[in-house]
């Protein structure tokens, strides 16, 4: 069964999954006038900055065991067996945050949504789109960060990956000098805005 | 946390005041940006069209082609050039105001202005071809006025000023067809080249982007620099004092803030008159204090002497003091955030050009014609202000420093001509000289890449020449006294001991960018060689603007090796990347370099003037 996977090493922090994740949770489905809707939806999955700047789109991991699920007390969250997907009644929520506070990676966030009760803030995460065919941060991501597949044939390719990266030839190829480059002086630009001793 | 984000002692301590007052500043605004969108910054999304958007995938997997099928080479060109010519049109735009000032003068439609500078005013006429035997001084402005009018149009084969670059550099720029035409016209064919389906040659489109940047150099911007000397005089060098601390309690303080002496001349006079100087005294305070931030701040500071409050980042602080009773603005650098900055005080934000209007500011338009009335009734809100202060923090005192070392002064020190300051680099004593320019930007330690660099320069015996937040950044940090040769080498500090002058010349705002070409001609032209053969270099260590990205390509494309601190949105190509910082050399004898560190800037740029120095049979090191 297909899964999203993160390579955060392709992530250029777009943050276009996070506008595309939105929009599919809109009600209209479209991002011009998804904007004017109210409550105005909100994305499930959220790019941070690492230390030098670097994006990492943060996602839930759907866990099994699910801490999540494991605290939630009114049993609104519950996984869907076919997909593995865990997900979140928002006629049970009682907005409780315990699910938020359980939760090892900081995916849970409360707001309105469309779909829930009028009014009533509840938890929402991520649902792996299960509507779609591809999930909406996947689909629209273009450098790679997200993929779609197989969880054998990621491994398979990792394993190439690590195979070829041993390899004495490989070790000088760097497939993308420009992203090297890039990130080359923005980790110079930090580490000197963070150093300590000023010596001028 | 603030010790990150700048390196000077007044912006640190207000950024304790700001976030105490709960201001946001551009540095949270920066943060709040994090990360910042990778195809951006390879410079791999292209929003021309709108059969796109469309980005390159730098990973190569995605999509490696735009709609149109513009490949990552095609894109990061027309991105780049379009920066250029944004840049170039700004400088240039800058310029005609000030023609269209010179024009009102001759037609006696500019009460307030005159021309302060006859003989640069001849001077120029006879460069631009218009007789001036026994015509009146107003006659003469105006056809000037007319003439340099042309250049901003298509109907010469080149520029006027084109003629002022040495020989050899002028043959370069003959033989690759960059010799700039029309300054108008090298921006629009810029924009037109760059529209969807016309140049989709990465190399055609950079050499009309150094074109571009050579109309702004040899044009717009030139035009701007010696149009402001005809109307308000050419510097000579000057007192005056910088940082925050500038400000004083005890007055009525009004910042000029943006770029065009158009409206803060008319400011510095207004506040100049004995009535409101006197309203300012029957309103409880001592007087009127005027200060600049930014580049009218420079032009203020180079003719008048007026202090300087602060670089870009300061901009914003300034008005944390709580000590402005008006800051009035012209255009570009202008941080839309800032009135809300000031909302937080009693403090009145002014917008006077009919080009640049900004949110929660009073829009009061500035033309020739009511530019001195008008100046006069804000000076008085201003002092009418002064009453509704609240609490004031001005937490530095301001330090000493010497402006206004124009071309003319430079020459004038040395005596007339260039000779003494060639005949120290021969022998060694100035190993050659630098031109430092640009920005600050929240992405470099405020001020940290400019006085590191200016100071491991100086202390290596390079001249350093700065313009812009670098100059303030310098005069700051005490680089810009006479005294301040205890921070230069051996060499330097005795070369500028028996001047007089300190080793670090404060020569302008950033359009007077264009005086540091006049003068690397001046020296090229004194020796019989091109620019590029000169022991000099430039460097833009903190730059953050679409101008910086036209005066660094006209830097390069006169010959100067130029190392930027930031990197440009290029790295989505390394085709680019690679013409840019090697292939250059055999074209245009100068490249860029990329270097966010100043310490390594500073060795770049040394081993640079050491080789130059070689080439020339002069005695050189190994850096």
């Amino acid at each position: 069964m297909k899964k999203v996977m993160v390579h955060p090493e392709r992530c250029v922090g777009c943050m276009q999954c996070m506008m595309s994740c939105a929009t599919a949770h809109s009600q209209s489905k479209s991002l011009f006038t998804a904007i004017s809707e109210k409550p105005l939806p909100k994305p499930r999955v959220h790019v941070g900055a690492g230390r030098y700047g670097e994006g990492f789109p943060n996602r839930c991991r759907h866990c099994d065991p699910a801490p999540c699920l494991s605290a939630c007390l009114p049993g609104a969250i519950f996984r869907d067996h076919a997909t593995g997907t865990i997900l979140i009644n928002p006629e049970r929520c009682i907005n409780c945050a315990s699910c938020a506070m359980a939760c090892p990676f900081g995916v849970i966030r409360y707001h309105q949504e469309y779909s829930a009760p009028i009014g009533k803030a509840v938890a929402v995460k991520c649902d792996n789109c299960l509507e779609r065919q591809i999930p909406a941060c996947v689909e629209v991501c273009k450098s790679g960060a997200l993929t779609y597949e197989e969880p054998s044939s990621a491994m398979k390719r990792k394993t190439d990956e690590v195979a070829r990266s041993i390899c004495a030839d490989a070790m000088k190829e760097n497939t993308t000098p420009g992203f090297a480059l890039l990130n080359a002086v923005k980790r110079a630009e930090v580490r000197m805005r963070e150093e300590k001793s000023c010596t001028i | 946390m603030h010790d990150m984000r700048t390196i000077a002692e007044d912006s640190r301590l207000l950024l304790k005041k700001a976030e105490k007052d709960g201001i946001e500043t551009v540095w949270d605004r920066f943060e709040a940006q994090q990360p910042s969108c990778g195809y951006c910054e390879m410079g791999l999304s292209c929003r021309i069209c709108v059969m796109g958007p469309c980005r390159i995938d730098p990973f190569g997997e995605g999509p490696q082609k735009g709609v149109c099928g513009a490949d990552a080479d095609i894109i990061v060109a027309r991105n780049l050039c379009r920066m250029i010519a944004a840049g170039a049109a700004s400088h240039s735009d800058h310029g005609r105001d000030l023609v269209e000032v010179l024009e009102a003068v001759s037609e006696g439609r500019a009460p307030g202005y005159s021309i302060r500078d006859e003989q640069k005013l001849k001077h120029l006429a006879i460069e631009y071809g218009i007789a001036i035997e026994g015509k009146q001084i107003l006659k003469i402005a105006g056809e000037l006025a007319y003439a340099m009018q042309e250049d901003f149009g298509t109907r010469k084969k080149e520029l006027t000023f084109v003629k002022r670059a040495p020989a050899k550099r002028q043959e370069i720029w003959k033989k690759i067809g960059i010799t700039p035409r029309g300054i108008d016209r090298e921006t629009s064919e810029m924009m037109h080249r760059t529209h969807m389906g016309v140049d989709n040659g990465w190399l055609s489109l950079l050499l009309q982007g150094m074109r571009n940047a050579l109309s702004d150099g040899w044009g717009g911007a030139m035009i701007a620099s010696e149009v402001s000397d005809i109307l308000y005089g050419t510097p000579m060098p000057v007192q005056t004092s910088a940082n925050v601390g500038v400000l004083k309690a005890d007055h009525v303080n009004i910042v000029v803030h943006g770029h065009n002496p158009v409206v803060s001349e008319m400011i510095l006079l207004a506040c100049q008159t004995t009535e409101l100087v006197d309203l300012a005294k029957q309103k409880g305070a001592k007087g009127i204090n005027l200060a600049g931030v930014c580049c009218t701040g420079n032009e203020l500071l180079m003719r008048h002497g007026v202090a300087m409050a602060g670089n870009h980042l300061t901009t914003e602080l300034v008005l944390a003091t709580g000590a402005v009773e008006m800051m009035i603005v012209d255009y570009q650098c202008i941080m839309p955030a800032i009135a809300s900055v000031a909302a937080c005080y009693h403090t009145k934000m002014i917008s006077t050009s009919d080009k640049a209007h900004f949110p929660g500011m009073v829009h009061r338009e500035f033309h020739p014609d009511n530019a001195k009335v008008l100046a006069i009734e804000l000076i008085k809100e201003a002092i009418e202000n002064f009453e509704c202060r609240g609490n004031v923090y001005i937490p530095t005192e301001p330090v000493a420093s010497i402006g206004g070392c124009s071309v003319e002064a430079i020459l004038k020190v040395l005596g007339g001509t260039p000779t003494p300051f060639i005949d120290a680099i021969k022998a060694g004593l100035i190993r050659g000289a630098v031109g430092i320019v640009g920005c600050n930007n929240p992405r470099i330690r405020q001020d940290y890449g400019h006085v590191t660099l200016t100071k491991r320069l100086i202390e290596n015996d390079i001249l350093v020449i700065d313009t812009g937040c670098v100059a303030v950044a310098t005069a700051k940090a005490g680089l810009k006294m006479p005294e301040s040769v205890k921070y230069a080498g051996a060499g330097l500090a005795k070369v500028c001991t028996q001047l007089g002058v300190p080793p670090v010349f404060h020569i302008g705002s950033c359009v007077d960018n264009v005086r540091i070409l006049v003068l690397l001609s001046a020296l090229a032209n004194t020796l019989g060689v091109d620019i590029s053969d000169l022991p000099v270099a430039g460097a833009a260590p903190e730059w953050y603007s679409e101008k910086a990205v036209a005066i660094g390509v006209y830097f390069v494309a006169s010959g100067v090796y130029t190392v930027l601190g930031p990197m440009p949105p290029i790295t989505g190509s390394m085709n680019v990347v690679n013409l840019l910082t090697q292939g250059l050399n055999d074209v245009v004898g100068a490249t860029f370099a990329v270097e966010p560190d100043p310490e390594k800037a500073a060795v770049l740029i040394r081993r640079h003037i050491e080789g130059k120095r070689q080439k020339l049979g002069l005695d050189s090191m190994t850096i």
